[in-house]
């Protein structure tokens, strides 16, 4: 006697409709995903390749309480500070997993800089892809509220004398390329203290230690009664009502630097992306979604950042940021490593 | 300032309301303290999901006072087992363990409770009243002052070498080599890392204090039936006279306990310092101030209580960077920076007058943690104390696997574990052949930090050496560091001259009477 329940070809695709039309009247679940749910199955893993506590993570944990809720999973993040990112990228590349679970949250400017100078054992953009920007943050130039520095045009004047010491979160970093393009373009110089990090950068030129500070704008606005922000290294100045009308440096001084912003991104290992292009659509699709979410904004506004840096951007545009960079980098190479 | 006595009293209401979760927090603050390898941060990090779903006070209190447990905790097994459980207790282990080896291991941690709590409660309280001005060391402490703070760290390496010079010193530049692998401070070029990406971000502290203590000590157990030798047996079973001598030793140590917490809170203000360097300058203080240098790191009172009032001072100090100027001043901080902006809370001098609640209700909830702390702990250093009656055949294989967690917890890198098995082996040679292991770790936790702040303060000097002399304040910590060397040494040969005279004087009575 035969054992197996049999059942009907019929009845099985009655069934599997019956379940697949169930699935699609989930709440909130779109049909044609609701049918094809087999990704994500399981929560994410993201490295930041900076420390705990900075921009990076204040900014993917407001978009991950938009973001999870799109795609039903949570995010689980790891600390990889060091060597100018270059262990989290490491880490990421050789030794997670490819598989659309382990994500990186980087910050490409100055980390495509390292990638530019370090030449590490990892191939850009054939080993990850970033595909979802999150915000543009200008490089700028600022001071503390009581610096005798009243404008560029008074840093510029002084440095063509005396060198001037500017804190820098890293040598290899866009507001750093920025200083030294400056220098070269009005005879002026400015000696680069790295400090290994927004926040010891901030104490820096609190305490006096430096002159003046170069980073990406968004930290020093949440630090405004603290910092007077004297220019910015952009074609515009977006945050022009609350810097107090700062002019871009181009504009100040009729230079062409480029712009040299800051920008995080979302990256996935390319091997997974080119494997599972409908998995990776809806990672790009779901991310979109929840930067353009209110629940993102408003979790971002809490931290105290301007909300007028969140500008999305999909791969095409990150991978031309991305190799932007390098390009930039490659111009000012001596001296952002230790070549000179 | 933003509050009145009616606010004070409502912020100590909240506080005692909160008792319900400052006690689950501060057990297990100083279970995670006292094992090896696990951390305040890295538990933290592990319960955010939970302390976000928590309101604002009751998140800062939980997370505040397991933060300050662990520095208690990481005290224990530095005294019982020569282990400390976080880079904080290193010094303890100098003068906690000695004790516990001649029997004394439950007045040791007496010494430990009473001056953790009393630190940290003084500089929690302190700190409430003093956070204007204690907002302004981080002004004056900058590159070229911590070079010399650093100097003040190192300098123990020489104390502790005081008993054999050439393998003192050895010990100590070995842990420089080691703590210069990773990246150069400037260019983020990898230096001496062999290729290991896991060794890019320099020597981790947590693998080689591991490696150094726990598991070279626990190879050293095996050699022996019970931790403490046989003739310390019958002292080390419990008794409350030990607690009762403890708490008298509490006493007699008062001042030292208060002013190594405050240095403690001073270092612990300054952005990137921490308990390592408070508990290790609090250390070569005492001694240095002492009338009896030559009795540190053979079970002295003193070389208990001030590593332990430091690196609990440490707990507050940390916390004013965050909230006067909006910077966090460590990594535990900055986890609970992550709460406090998920919660919309504004950083920096505006929470004062926009949130006073939350700005000093951190500090109340400290408060009560250390009283809940002192009151929950001190009767339990009986039985705690027990532990060393244990043999070592059961100790042995738990510290081991308890300790190889706690490498790989914290980076969660397999080759964390591989490391701490590598300082495991170089651990237990340098204490066959009488190097130092402190030594080694005091040159791996402040030789990186030395040298950052160094070529920092080269680099704003373009070079010049003399920015290293060039501020007030850090000319009187130069001409403190040069004190620090002398006056031990001084009043070392004063005692030998002393010693000689009282040797040499019945002789010399004896040949002076006239016939």
């Amino acid at each position: 006697m035969d054992h197996t329940t049999r059942i009907s070809r019929r009845a099985l695709c009655g069934g599997m409709a019956a379940a697949g039309l169930l699935a699609g009247f989930t709440p909130g679940l779109p049909l044609s995903r609701a049918v094809a749910q087999s990704y994500p199955q399981r929560n994410f893993r993201v490295i930041i390749p900076t420390g705990q506590g900075g921009g990076a993570e204040r900014l993917a944990r407001a978009f991950d309480d938009a973001w999870s809720k799109l795609l039903n999973q949570q995010f689980e993040y790891t600390f990889h500070p060091g060597a100018a990112g270059q262990i989290g990228y490491e880490l990421f590349v050789k030794q997670r997993e490819a598989d659309g679970y382990n994500l990186l949250f980087g910050n490409m400017g100055p980390e495509m800089i390292m990638y530019a100078v370090q030449k590490p054992d990892y191939r850009f953009p054939e080993d990850f892809v970033y595909f979802s920007r999150t915000d543009i943050d200008d490089s700028c130039i600022f001071v503390r509220t009581d610096s005798p520095y009243k404008d560029l045009k008074s840093v510029v004047e002084a440095a063509k004398k005396n060198p001037v010491n500017v804190a820098v979160s890293r040598i290899p970093h866009p507001a750093s390329i920025g200083m030294l393009a400056l220098g070269e373009a009005t005879g002026s110089t400015y000696n680069l203290i790295p400090y290994g990090g927004g926040n010891p950068t901030y104490v820096a030129v609190m305490n006096g230690e430096a002159d003046i500070g170069a980073l990406p704008i968004t930290g020093v606005l949440s630090l405004s009664s603290q910092f007077r922000v004297l220019g910015v290294f952009n074609r515009e100045n977006i945050f022009a009502d609350i810097t107090g009308n700062a002019p871009t440096v181009n504009a100040a001084f009729g230079t062409s630097i480029p712009d040299l912003y800051s920008s995080r991104a979302w990256a996935v290992h390319a091997a997974w992306a080119d494997a599972n292009p409908e998995d990776f659509a809806l990672l790009e699709r779901t991310s979109q979604e929840a930067h353009a979410s209110e629940a993102f904004r408003d979790a971002f506004v809490k931290t105290g950042a301007p909300v007028e840096s969140l500008k999305y951007g999909n791969r095409q545009v990150c991978t031309e940021y991305a190799m932007a960079m390098l390009d930039l980098a490659k111009r000012y190479e001596p001296v952002l490593s230790a070549q000179r | 300032m933003g509050w009145d006595s009616a606010l004070l009293l409502s912020l100590a209401v909240d506080a005692v309301m909160l008792t319900w979760v400052v006690v689950p927090a501060v057990l297990l603050g100083i279970l995670v303290g006292a094992i090896p390898g696990f951390s305040a941060q890295n538990t933290l990090i592990i319960l955010l999901p939970l302390t976000l779903a928590m309101d604002i006070n009751t998140a800062l209190a939980f997370m505040v006072s397991l933060y300050c447990a662990t520095h208690l905790g990481g005290g224990i097994p530095a005294i019982l087992v020569n282990m400390p459980g976080t880079g904080g207790a290193a010094a303890t282990t100098l003068d906690g363990y000695q004790m516990t080896l001649k029997g004394r291991a439950q007045q040791a941690l007496v010494l430990c409770f009473v001056a953790s709590t009393v630190g940290g409660l003084v500089t929690s309280i302190a700190t409430v009243a003093l956070l204007p001005f204690l907002a302004q060391v981080g002004m004056y402490l900058r590159s070229v002052e911590m070079v010399a703070v650093m100097v003040f760290g190192l300098v123990l390496i020489a104390a502790i070498a005081a008993d054999d010079p050439l393998k003192g010193i050895i010990a100590g530049f070995f842990g420089l080599m080691i703590g210069a692998i990773g990246t150069d401070h400037i260019y983020g070029t990898p230096r001496a890392a062999f290729g290991f990406l896991e060794l890019y971000d320099g020597v981790p502290l947590v693998p080689a204090l591991i490696g150094l203590f726990a598991i070279s000590e626990a190879f050293s157990m095996m050699e022996r039936s019970t931790i403490v030798p046989r003739s310390a047996v019958v002292d080390s079973r419990a008794h409350w006279a030990d607690t009762i001598e403890g708490l008298r030793l509490s006493l007699k140590y008062w001042w030292l306990t208060i002013w190594t917490s405050f240095v403690g809170l001073l270092i612990g203000v300054v952005p990137g310092a921490g308990a390592s360097i408070a508990s290790f300058v609090a250390y070569q203080q005492a001694r240095m101030f002492s009338k009896t240098p030559d009795e540190f790191g053979k079970g002295f009172a003193p070389g208990v209580v001030a590593p332990e009032s430091a690196n609990n001072g440490v707990t507050s100090g940390t916390l004013v960077p965050l909230m006067a100027i909006g910077v966090p001043g460590g990594s535990t901080a900055a986890v609970m920076m992550v709460v406090l902006q998920y919660h919309g809370i504004v950083l920096g001098p505006r929470l004062f007058i926009e949130s006073p609640d939350i700005a000093y209700g951190i500090f109340f909830s400290m408060t009560l943690s250390y009283i809940v702390m002192l009151f929950t702990i001190l009767p339990l250093a009986r039985y705690m104390s027990q532990v060393v009656l244990i043999p070592t055949r059961i100790l042995v294989p738990l510290i081991l696997s308890l300790t190889i967690v706690g490498a790989f917890a914290n980076r969660e890198y397999v080759f964390d574990m591989g490391l701490a098995l590598v300082f495991g082996v170089i651990g237990y040679i340098a204490r066959k052949t009488n190097y130092h292991v402190t030594a080694i770790l005091i040159g791996i936790i402040l030789g990186p930090l030395f040298e950052q702040y160094l070529l920092r303060s080269l680099r704003i000097g373009q070079g010049d050496l003399t920015i290293l002399f060039s501020s007030t304040t850090g000319n009187v910590l130069w001409a403190f560091v040069v004190l620090s060397v002398l006056l031990p040494w001084l009043r070392s040969r004063q005692q030998e001259r002393q010693r000689r005279i009282e040797r040499e004087t019945p002789s010399a009575l004896t040949g002076d009477q006239p016939r």
